[in-house]
């Protein structure tokens, strides 16, 4: 009992005069570098998962500023494409370009089309052309006075487009009787009648951002879940007389 | 030795977990254990400084002003001599599981509470319960042990 007194004393003490004194930093000092042996394993333990926590950190925080940068980078693609696109219909506008339809064959009637310019004209193969705004095909043969554009009503006519709204890409392609149908759209995108159908940036042969029409209904969704709806061309297919280039 | 040991095992889990676990009293357990299955013995000065020392070790490790654990240490030792003292010999090898287990608790309780009350704050009751938390497991396997003992010597 006594013992348990003085101990009990000695630990009021301790607390009550210890905290004022220089030399017990001393010793605290002195039992940390005393022990500073026998933790050496449970440090470099932890420093082990520390590591190895703060570089699944960094490969977590690399992800996903990866997954921001390339958002980024497609949001500025998109820029810069809509900026290019307004480029190629502000110098459309400039130019005001017109050609005349000088043939139009009832055997290739949704085929294709000669117009009254040529390379004396800066008429290229590959050049879109345009009623009322929106595309109508492109330039497929060039000849001195003279040029061919395939239409998009052409069965052969196949472009990348994206839904404007939705940004779903799919292929643009007529059906050699008048229609247009967009194809290859992952179905349950939430595509809705009336949006809009432009040519899109992946496209290599035409500037992206050019508008062909919109969406006018849904043919259905194949086995491969891929969905293919019909478009109505923004351009009157069937009685144009002039296009611009 | 096995106290040295444990309050050994105690200092590098603490720094193993860097302070952010609250980590049982695992020296207080084994303190307390040793003072129960002791029972010929009523001479429990050992108790006592060993106590004292470990918690005075303790502050100079991980408070930095000795008193705080070397009060707790100390006061818990003398709880569980005197409690096991009212107890007859006969009634400690059956029916003490409870006061076992109380004990075993006072042991984790005390010694973190003294800090707690002293200094305050809503910081060092989080993690008071933390630790009260972290302790059960180590209470139980504690009383596992205890209860197996009583049942081999008392088959």
């Amino acid at each position: 009992m006594v013992h348990g007194l003085t101990a009990l004393i000695l630990a009021l003490f301790l607390l009550g005069v210890s905290s004022g004194l220089g030399i017990v930093k001393n010793i605290v000092d002195l039992w940390g570098s005393l022990l500073f042996i026998p933790e050496y394993p449970a440090v470099v333990l932890r420093g082990i998962y520390i590591n190895w926590r703060s570089r699944s950190q960094n490969v977590e925080w690399l992800n996903s500023e990866v997954t921001r940068l390339r958002n980024e980078n497609a949001a500025l693609r998109l820029e810069l494409a809509k900026l290019g696109g307004e480029k190629v219909f502000a110098s459309a506008d400039k130019e005001a370009r017109t050609a005349r339809v000088t043939l139009r064959a009832p055997m290739s009637w949704w085929s294709e089309i000669r117009i009254d310019r040529g390379e004396h004209d800066n008429i290229t193969q590959g050049l879109p052309v345009f009623s009322r705004g929106y595309l109508v095909g492109r330039v497929s043969s060039v000849s001195a006075m003279s040029s061919w554009a395939e239409l998009i009503t052409s069965p052969s006519f196949m472009i990348p487009a994206v839904i404007e709204e939705t940004r779903e890409l799919g292929v643009v392609a007529g059906d050699g009787t008048g229609a247009v149908v967009l194809r290859y759209v992952p179905a349950g995108r939430g595509v809705r009648v009336g949006m809009k159908v432009s040519t899109a940036m992946i496209g290599e042969q035409l500037p992206p951002g050019l508008p062909i029409g919109t969406i006018a209904g849904e043919f259905g969704t194949g086995a491969d879940g891929y969905a293919t709806y019909r478009v109505e061309p923004g351009a009157d297919m069937s009685g144009f007389y002039t296009v611009s280039y | 030795m096995l106290l040295l040991l444990l309050w050994l095992g105690q200092d590098l889990l603490t720094v193993l977990t860097g302070g952010g676990m609250q980590i049982p009293g695992l020296f207080m357990l084994g303190l307390t254990y040793r003072l129960l299955v002791d029972e010929g013995s009523e001479d429990s000065l050992w108790a006592i400084w060993a106590a004292f020392a470990g918690g005075i070790l303790w502050d100079l490790r991980w408070v930095g002003i000795p008193g705080f654990f070397t009060l707790g240490y100390v006061v818990v030792v003398l709880i569980v001599i005197q409690v096991w003292r009212v107890i007859p010999p006969q009634g400690r090898e059956s029916g003490t599981s409870l006061i076992v287990f109380v004990l075993m608790e006072v042991s984790q309780i005390v010694p973190p509470l003294v800090p707690v009350l002293v200094l305050g704050g809503s910081i060092g009751w989080s993690y008071f319960l933390m630790q009260q938390v972290y302790s059960l497991p180590a209470i139980l396997f504690c009383m596992y042990v205890y209860l197996r003992k009583v049942r081999s010597n008392n088959p």
